[in-house]
């Protein structure tokens, strides 16, 4: 390809509104860095806590309309005769939204000017917040992890998520959403080393009241990130009618 | 730390826990790390021991090949899925938790198919140290996943 054909048609995809990738972002000074340090400290390492144990009270499920609770019940009962027995992350399918949030692995909060980034060591994923005034694109491509702007609110950051895949779960088993699922979290520091997600989902398809949730995660300044590629050593599958299986023929590592 | 499972808590006890908590888990919308344990027979302990073939340090699961020898004499090479090299290095565990050779003692939950595998729950070292993969110890200690 000529290099002034290269150039037309680069400039044909950057046309601005066109692409979620392509917006434009001002280059940072050093005020934008230094206004960083005013905010609570969001940036580290933290994982999940889990709440209650057998004895708590077991949280609220979402609210479904009857067509996506017919959904879960066919789901169900498929799991019951022993059709459906897995989902696909055992093939190393990574979550999505909300899942992606609630694995039990650490996340990574990144805090620089203009976006926080989170990095999920579950399946290596991450997930960028724009924090610089930007808006959701028009008409978002539809992603595992979705398109999230996020603003301060006094100490409470607040991140607005939309344009999810279908293809992935609400959360549990047989949950589905519909592709108008919208996320709003609010991550607050509770103490120094204790940060809160409210967690509020509403998908006018799917749920019939917003499904509301907080979870509470614990910092770890004594932790790094470790690597995880789901694919080196996966023994585990599901088959595309859901059966589930182990491969147990024994290899050395090389 | 020697240990004696002949008091440990029965299956139902187990099911029980792992019921309320993995469906507490689901319920509220957290999304099962990596697989169902659909392929295990989580309500049975089954106590193996043997001679470690090759401990595999990685995800999504870390993989302990073990040499059993059946009454009859004959040897067979299990291999016991475990939580992973992230999961377990944050608590107590490193690649080099079991050796080649080392004798140990395994408390697993077989594969429902009845072939020689399954998920390991804890194991007993030959220098009587019991280590814990995944579950509740029998009395007392740390529970994993964490509830």
């Amino acid at each position: 390809m000529r290099v002034g054909q290269w150039v037309v048609t680069t400039l044909a995809f950057a046309l601005p509104g066109t692409m979620a990738f392509a917006q434009p972002a001002p280059a940072p000074d050093s005020s934008a860095y230094a206004a960083l340090a005013k905010l609570p400290e969001i940036a580290g390492l933290w994982e999940m806590t889990f709440g209650g144990g057998p004895r708590a009270a077991p949280p609220e499920g979402p609210s479904f309309t009857p067509a996506y609770a017919a959904k879960l019940k066919s789901y169900q009962e498929a799991q019951a005769r022993g059709e459906i027995q897995d989902s696909p992350a055992a093939n190393c399918v990574p979550p999505g939204m909300p899942g992606v949030m609630t694995q039990p692995y650490p996340i990574d909060i990144l805090v620089t000017p203009g976006k926080i980034t989170i990095i999920a060591e579950a399946y290596a994923q991450w997930r960028q917040i724009f924090t610089d005034g930007r808006k959701h694109p028009d008409d978002p491509d539809l992603t595992y992890n979705g398109h999230s702007v996020g603003h301060w609110e006094g100490d409470t950051l607040v991140v607005d998520s939309v344009g999810f895949t279908t293809d992935t779960a609400l959360g549990g088993f047989g949950m589905r959403h519909s592709d108008k699922m919208h996320i709003v979290e609010r991550f607050k520091l509770a103490a120094p080393d204790k940060l809160e997600i409210q967690t509020s989902i509403t998908d006018p398809d799917a749920l019939t009241k917003p499904w509301n949730s907080t979870r509470v995660f614990a910092r770890h300044r004594e932790w790094t990130l470790a690597e995880y590629i789901c694919q080196q050593n996966n023994r585990n599958f599901t088959t595309d009618d859901g059966k589930s299986g182990i491969n147990l023929k024994y290899e050395a590592q090389k | 730390m020697s240990t004696q499972h002949s008091s440990a808590p029965g299956g139902r006890v187990w099911k029980q826990w792992a019921t309320a908590v993995i469906g507490g888990l689901a319920l509220a919308g957290v999304a099962n790390a990596h697989h169902s344990f659909s392929v295990f027979d989580m309500t049975t302990e089954k106590t193996l021991e043997g001679d470690i073939v090759e401990f595999q340090w990685t995800n999504p699961h870390t993989w302990t090949w073990v040499s059993v020898k059946g009454a009859d004499g004959k040897v067979t090479r299990w291999g016991l899925e475990g939580m992973s090299p992230n999961f377990l290095g944050r608590r107590g565990w490193s690649k080099n938790t079991f050796k080649p050779g080392d004798h140990v003692k395994m408390i697993i939950a077989p594969l429902k198919s009845g072939e020689p595998g399954g998920t390991l729950m804890r194991a007993t070292l030959a220098n009587g140290t019991e280590v814990v993969n995944f579950g509740r110890p029998p009395g007392g200690g740390p529970v994993l996943p964490p509830e």
